[in-house]
């Protein structure tokens, strides 16, 4: 009788591990949000975060809709929110709980993909750009054609993201990246299928590391990477492609079936103080939409070429695209495939 | 639970034997048969907009499997996994004869030593390799010491990276069981062949080799399917860009989220594991017993 | 699926020291000496490939810079850091809990099973034996996805008790296996005898039984125990959101290069794979004597 005593115990205390005090989960990107800012929140609520992390917005849909898990706060990107709105997937935020909302920039709010600000609050934005590593690249890199040429073989990396790569070469081509249907596939099919011959690596999570490997000279990545790589060498220069490319909106948004929506926004809420976003910029330096954390930067922070890009560019949200998204990861896996 | 074990006499086989045998078959009734019936299952449905699977009967899983794309995703997936099969033998073959043919002491040692590798994690183990590879990795700081090379070479992120890791990665899957055979090798038998005058390249051929096939079959079975399934030295060493069928199941799963095609290529992985299984068997019955 | 079992000798690792007789003859006949030095010789360089990453690993684990292949001096930072490092601590807590629940009841069902097979055998006992083995055999990608497909059928959340349950699932076998080969041992008057002497069947397994099959039980349970912890693919599937486990965050480690944490995690790994393997190797000589 005794191991059943032992198992039983063991039992009990995987059960109270996964019960215990008040909690809430969140489904973010991979190390997108601070452990600071987490303790922070759990020691001033006493509310318990779990983070589970992905890579990648598809990721985050099918863990959010595989029903095998409840989340209360999620982080998709503009597009998916618009996507999840549409099929009821998100509660609406009740703006009365987010007194903080008033910090965010004019310019970052009512976006096209959730007017009025229904479903999201803006966490970070940021963009997608081409990173030159000038000491080895001495040729003026301004867009995505000059990044493909076949003398930079097996010297790129870009992200591992089919919406993204698909949307490249229709600004190349100079489509709207949001009229996605066979026609346009059709057309950005022979671009994308010359650029895979020259990528070397693919990598969402943290493409900067081949960059400062030195295993890649060339990359097509997050803004806030290449930020990150500016800091460490100067050397890094980022390129926002005159093609036109990406503005990315990541948000925090509430599951319709969080289970608990209340501490969902005193979390989104928390995140929104000036002085906790600045937490988050301070390890992930994209374009933090919030005003009052912005004060809150250091000049050095706010001179980074990759945060608070100068100048004009052509920058565009992404829209929801329904059905033709399977379409976008059929083409990339192919294209991949023969690779 | 206890009473699962109370018999009142010795060996009686009856029913009460099935009562015992229940909550083992229940195990793998449900956790691995009713899953592996689900994946088939699955395979004929649809997904929806936002990647939700969808009930409703249809065969274009399967049809898919015959693009392009996919056809070269098959070819590589058992050209790598035949290569790092061959290799494994070739290099391991030897190894396993070694061990099998030294002394008591000495045997124990080496064959701890090929141990540790087979237990331990293979992630750690092939990450091992992304450190040397590298660009400003260990072989190009080494070999640019030496004068031997200016440019670094490119060696992380190409097939040849990808095929060393899985020979790395396999290698003890195949040292083990062929030892197994060659330990029970009779010596007699070998020495029957060279009385004869045979060759040792003659006896190895005609002799040692059919006597441990049951072995190298055994090998293969554990080497070449989980090559053709491993997705993590892939894309560790690989750069996320030589995709084999385990990259592309992982990828309808994970990021993809298109779960019903994911499945009919997890199906088509079942039935090139079954027909592996039963050539590897029907092969390996001779010369056992 | 008649022979599944001479086919794995992986499974059979348990008793791989098992099953060779006391040899009497010489194990290398006169005329193969020299090749016998030949394939030494291939075998200390097929040893030193595989261990020459892992030795570089660990050596590099006290290098200073966090970067470079060039030795920047010795420290010993990387190590004293891991345990402020709470993401890494949490998923070492995930990995041993998942890991001791898994041995426990792997050892239960893998012991039963061997004891049921052993005292009864019935008709369909290859069919039993073949379907008991089926999660060591099957890839481990399939049963990844599939038990994930199982779980998300059945809306059961992913954590703790899909983790162990997936992982007791291929975990048992090995058990199973070692247990088995045990009871092939066992002299069958041993039983007669201890109820001869007036003990009921239930204390005849547990006064006699057990004690003569402890030794394969530990070594199963602890084989149980490594493969649990270093399972990385399944895992991959089947852990829930705030469930990784160990291998999973290495994994994560590896893909965003994050290179001094993890040549020191990894070095630590495969210590303790070390010392596990060595214990199941002492254990196991003691259960064949």
């Amino acid at each position: 009788m005794k191991w059943i005593s032992c198992l039983a115990v063991c039992l009990l205390l995987i059960a109270s591990c996964d019960k215990g005090a008040k909690s809430i989960t969140l489904l973010a990107w991979s190390e997108y949000v601070p452990q600071k800012v987490i303790d922070g929140f759990e020691k001033e609520t006493g509310i318990k975060v779990h983070y589970d992390a992905i890579d990648n917005n598809e990721a985050l849909v099918q863990k959010l809709l595989s029903g095998a898990s409840k989340y209360d706060v999620i982080q998709p990107s503009e597009y998916i929110i618009e996507q999840l709105a549409k099929l009821n997937k998100l509660a609406v935020l009740d703006h009365s709980k987010l007194p903080n909302l008033k910090n965010i920039g004019s310019q970052y709010m009512d976006m096209p993909h959730d007017r009025g600000n229904k479903y999201s609050v803006p966490y970070m934005t940021g963009t997608v750009g081409i990173v030159v590593n000038t000491e080895k690249v001495k040729e003026p890199i301004h867009g995505y054609r000059d990044l493909f040429h076949p003398k930079y073989t097996k010297r790129i990396v870009v992200l591992n993201d089919a919406r993204e790569m698909v949307s490249w070469a229709l600004n190349c081509l100079g489509l709207d990246v949001n009229e996605i249907n066979p026609r346009s596939l059709a057309k950005a099919k022979p671009i994308l299928a010359d650029w895979v011959r020259l990528i070397r690596v693919y990598d969402s999570d943290s493409p900067k590391t081949s960059l400062s490997n030195g295993d890649c000279d060339l990359g097509v990545v997050w803004s806030g990477e290449a930020a990150k790589l500016w800091e460490e060498n100067q050397k890094f220069v980022y390129v926002l492609p005159e093609e036109g490319t990406h503005m990315f909106v990541d948000s925090l948004a509430i599951p319709v079936d969080a289970p608990d929506v209340d501490a969902a926004h005193q979390f989104i809420n928390y995140c929104l103080r000036p002085e906790i976003s600045k937490l988050i910029s301070d390890e992930f330096p994209y374009t933090n939409p919030n005003l009052q954390a912005r004060k809150l930067l250091s000049q050095k922070q706010l001179d980074n070429p990759a945060s608070y890009p100068k100048g004009e560019a052509k920058l565009g949200t992404f829209r929801d695209i329904g059905k033709a998204s399977s379409d976008v990861d059929a083409l990339i896996t192919n294209l991949k495939s023969q690779g | 639970m206890t009473n699962g074990v109370s018999v009142s006499t010795l060996p009686r086989p009856g029913s009460r034997v099935w009562l015992l045998m229940l909550p083992l078959l229940v195990w793998v009734a449900t956790f691995v048969i009713a899953p592996t019936v689900l994946l088939f299952i699955y395979s004929f449905c649809q997904r929806d907009e936002l990647g939700q699977v969808v009930f409703t009967f249809t065969a274009d899983n399967y049809s898919r499997l015959f693009e392009a794309g996919m056809w070269m995703v098959f070819a590589r997936s058992i050209i790598y996994a035949g290569a790092t099969t061959f290799l494994c033998i070739l290099v391991g073959y030897p190894v396993a004869y070694f061990i099998g043919r030294s002394p008591s002491t000495q045997r124990q040692i080496l064959l701890m030593l090929v141990m540790v590798p087979f237990w331990s994690s293979f992630v750690v183990r092939a990450y091992a390799w992304c450190t040397i590879l590298s660009d400003g990795g260990l072989l190009n700081g080494f070999l640019a010491s030496l004068k031997i090379i200016a440019e670094p070479l490119n060696l992380l992120y190409t097939p040849t990276a990808v095929m060393l890791g899985l020979l790395y990665t396999y290698l003890p899957f195949m040292i083990l069981p062929i030892y197994g055979s060659v330990e029970k090798l009779d010596t007699s038998m070998i020495e029957a062949s060279m009385d004869l005058y045979a060759s040792p390249w003659q006896t190895y051929w005609r002799v040692i080799l059919p006597l441990t096939w049951p072995g190298v079959t055994a090998g293969i079975l554990l080497v070449f399917v989980p090559a053709i399934g491993m997705f993590a030295v892939t894309d560790l060493l690989g750069g996320a860009r030589v995709p084999l069928l385990g990259n592309v199941i992982q990828n309808q799963f994970v990021q993809a989220r298109n779960w019903p095609f994911g499945s009919a290529l997890g199906i088509v992985m079942l039935v090139m594991f079954l027909a592996t299984y039963l050539l590897c068997s029907r092969r390996g019955v001779p010369s056992s017993n | 699926m008649k022979d599944l079992r001479s086919n794995s000798n992986r499974l059979n690792l348990a008793n791989v020291e098992n099953g060779s007789p006391i040899k009497t003859k010489p194990l290398i006949p006169a005329g193969m000496a020299r090749v016998h030095a030949i394939l030494g010789v291939w075998t200390v360089a097929v040893l030193a490939f595989l261990y020459l990453p892992i030795v570089l690993l660990s050596v590099y684990s006290f290098n200073a810079s966090k970067w470079a292949s060039a030795w920047h001096g010795f420290t010993l930072d990387w190590y004293l850091q891991l345990p402020h490092n709470q993401a890494l601590i949490d998923s070492l807590i995930h990995s041993l809990l998942v890991a001791i629940v898994t041995t426990l009841l792997a050892t239960i069902l893998g012991t039963m099973g061997a004891w049921v097979a052993h005292r009864y055998e019935t008709r369909y006992q290859k069919f039993l034996d073949a379907t008991l083995l089926l999660p060591v055999v099957m890839p481990e990608i399939l049963m990844g996805v599939s038990l994930l497909i199982f779980f998300a059928t059945i809306k059961m959340q992913l954590g703790y008790a899909t983790l162990v349950i997936s992982h007791t699932t291929f975990c048992f076998p090995f058990v199973l296996l070692a247990v088995k080969a045990r009871l092939a041992g066992m002299d069958a008057s041993l039983e007669e005898a201890a109820m001869d002497l007036g003990a009921t069947p239930r204390a005849a397994f547990i006064r006699v039984i057990l004690p003569y099959l402890r030794p394969a039980i530990v070594s199963g349970a602890l084989m149980s125990f490594t493969l649990s912890l270093d399972e990385l693919i399944i895992s991959y599937f089947v852990a829930g959101p705030d469930r990784q486990t160990l291998p999973m965050k290495v994994f994560s480690l590896a893909r965003t290069g994050q290179n001094a944490t993890l040549n020191a995690v990894s070095t630590l790994l495969i210590l303790g794979t070390c010392v596990f393997v060595a214990v199941i190797t002492v254990l196991n000589r003691r259960s064949m004597q």
